[in-house]
């Protein structure tokens, strides 16, 4: 069994984002990069597979510039993945979720697999678009925002989260999911585990080598914005709790009328 | 002039609030563009609510197909439609099913597609406004292609009557090649009974201050009596006091509430970034220094414990 899974490499939860007026650009050259947290789940649930069935392959995909393969040695290759390719084409810069859809699927298409795995979305972009994208120009059955898998002969098995509760999906293989938070707990790599996985190979592609023009994009970014500003808070003050809650209910009722 | 399709989601024969609010801010922009507005329902017969909120026509398919939720029999369906009608922008609203839905539309016809969208402009051309880095951050997006899929966050847009004509349009897609792949078994409801996070209109969210699973149930019942849902933070969730479906933040649920209460949350990046642009923010901490202030127009510097069940009170009385 061969089981892809699909990464990119993130700012960190934790990076603030400068911008004071509204900006063709925006500044990244500060952000500390992590793998997308929602790609663990996705990175976890092929490892496990791996180590309950035999003769199971993980090859972990990426596209993005060539300071990605620290995160992928660490948290891909590191933690149980076989090998790993990059794709990496400046090119791609301006990249929208289509035109990475399509590169992911040539890709993925140079090989043969029966699951491909996504993490439901990355935590910059927020678009959650490309493994339901990848599925269809693949003409895959997907099953997104999973919480659990089983695997049986050639089907699967999976919940879906929706509003209120889960559906309850089958699928044959080969299949696309994305992978949600509550699928598994992703483990941390070990240290000499981190110096091994230098030994793994990661494969270098551009979009040449996979017979791709560089797909154009479909929706381009004008302008960024920061966040409307918010005025000062205003501290209901009183000696009573009670008394508090009570101006409090006032206030939103009658000044910002939203109960 | 633009004409704008507008999916309406329904789950048996319910029809999600979203979509209502998507013909709305449609029906605003073609009353100054011109353009029509269409409103599109798979399994279900919307019209009299569709015309009330603006739709000009409405297109319904019924059948089969359209009974449980399925991407590979809905997404084509919706394909097939843009190609015969050739609407400027099918707008889909970004939940569980929309989510699932537009990407594949999208992938299907080759266009472009825009997730989670809070602001549309037509000037000869659409701009799509949507937050990125989970809110610390918005983007002005332009299409290229004749069509675009846009997702658009429920409550982004104000709910606003305003008569179409509702005309209805017949529509049979030809799904007869199609033999679907991935299919729902069944669907199993959750806790139930309660609003769901991202749809609902205010939002009432525990941190780590409720100090145990117990204490959730204070944050629930002022959560039932102003009809809100209930929300925490990831800290919660990671102990173990509440299911995921209820975390907000950058890895949680985005929420945009007209209301949102956050009670012993201390602010964290990752909180904020899921409930930053909620129109009102109240928080209850008592830690003056909690950097949840600075994102909040009212405060309550307090223990929770005595603030939360007495706003409980306040609010029933208020709505008695
Ligand atoms: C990759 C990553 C992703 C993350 N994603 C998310 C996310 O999606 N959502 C999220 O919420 N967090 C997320 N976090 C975690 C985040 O950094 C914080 O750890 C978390 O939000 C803290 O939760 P809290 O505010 O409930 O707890 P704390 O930070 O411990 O704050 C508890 C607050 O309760 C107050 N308090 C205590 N007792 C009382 C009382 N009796 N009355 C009133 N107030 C009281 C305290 O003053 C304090 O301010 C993420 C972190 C990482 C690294």
């Amino acid at each position: 069994m061969k089981i892809a899974v699909c990464v990119k490499q993130v700012p960190d939860s934790e990076t603030r984002i400068k911008l004071d007026a509204p900006s063709t650009e925006l500044d990244q050259s500060s952000f500390t990069r992590v793998l997308n947290p929602y790609d663990a789940y996705a990175v976890e649930e092929a490892i496990k597979i791996k180590e309950a069935g035999s003769d199971v392959e993980v090859v972990a995909i990426t596209i993005g510039p060539e300071t990605v393969t620290e995160t992928i040695k660490k948290d891909c290759l590191a933690v149980g993945c076989d090998k790993a390719i990059l794709i990496n084409d400046p090119a791609l810069a301006d990249a929208d979720e289509s035109a990475l859809a399509t590169v992911l699927t040539a890709v993925l298409q140079k090989d043969s697999y029966d699951l491909i795995l996504f993490g439901i979305k990355a935590i910059d972009d927020d678009s959650g678009q490309i493994g339901i994208m990848v599925a269809e120009k693949m003409g895959l059955p997907h099953v997104a925002t999973i919480t659990q898998l089983d695997l049986g002969d050639g089907t699967l098995t999976a919940h879906r989260e929706i509003e209120g509760g889960k559906e309850v999906v089958t699928a044959p293989l080969p299949a696309v999911l994305t992978c949600q938070k509550g699928l598994n707990e992703p483990r941390l790599p070990s240290l000499p585990n981190i110096m091994k996985a230098g030994m793994k190979p990661i494969d270098k592609l551009t979009c040449a080598d996979l017979g791709l023009e560089t797909p154009a994009a479909k929706a381009k970014i004008k302008m960024y914005y920061p966040p409307a500003a918010r005025g000062e808070c205003k501290l209901v003050e009183a000696e009573d709790p009670a008394d508090a809650a009570r101006e409090l209910a006032r206030l939103l009722n009658e000044e910002a009328k939203v109960i | 002039m633009p004409n704008i399709a507008v999916f309406i989601e329904q789950r048996d024969g319910k029809f999600k609030k979203v979509a209502w609010q998507m013909l709305s801010e449609a029906k605003r922009i073609t009353a100054a563009s011109g353009g029509e507005v269409w409103a599109v329902c798979l399994g279900a017969d919307p019209a009299a609510e569709a015309a009330k909120y603006g739709a000009d026509k409405v297109f319904t398919a019924t059948g089969d197909s359209f009974g449980i939720y399925n991407s590979e029999l809905w997404g084509a369906a919706l394909a097939q439609f843009c190609t015969a009608q050739k609407p400027d922008l099918l707008l889909i609203g970004s939940t569980a099913m929309g989510k699932d839905l537009g990407p594949k539309v999208a992938a299907k016809l080759d266009c472009a597609c825009i997730s989670d969208a809070v602001g549309l402009t037509y000037e000869g051309g659409w701009t799509v406004r949507r937050p990125i880095y989970a809110g610390k951050c918005y983007i002005d997006v332009e299409p290229v292609t004749d069509l675009a899929v846009v997702g658009i966050r429920p409550n982004a847009f104000v709910l606003e009557e305003a008569a179409g004509a509702g005309a209805v349009e017949a529509f049979t897609p030809d799904l007869s090649a199609i033999e679907p792949k991935a299919v729902v078994q069944s669907i199993e409801a959750g806790e139930g009974g309660r609003v769901e996070l991202t749809e609902a209109e205010i939002v009432v969210s525990g941190g780590r201050g409720i100090k145990g699973p117990e204490n959730y149930a204070l944050i629930e019942k002022l959560a039932d009596a102003l009809g809100a849902a209930a929300g925490a933070s990831r800290a919660v969730v990671d102990a173990g006091w509440v299911d995921y479906s209820h975390q907000v933040g950058q890895t949680g649920k985005t929420v945009g509430p007209n209301l949102y209460i956050a009670c012993g949350i201390s602010g964290a990046i990752q909180h904020l970034a899921g409930m930053s642009s909620s129109k009102c923010i109240v928080a209850i901490n008592k830690d003056a220094n909690a950097p949840i202030f600075k994102a909040a127009d009212y405060g309550v510097v307090a223990d929770l414990f005595d603030v939360v069940p007495a706003l409980t009170e306040e609010v029933i009385k208020l709505k008695g």
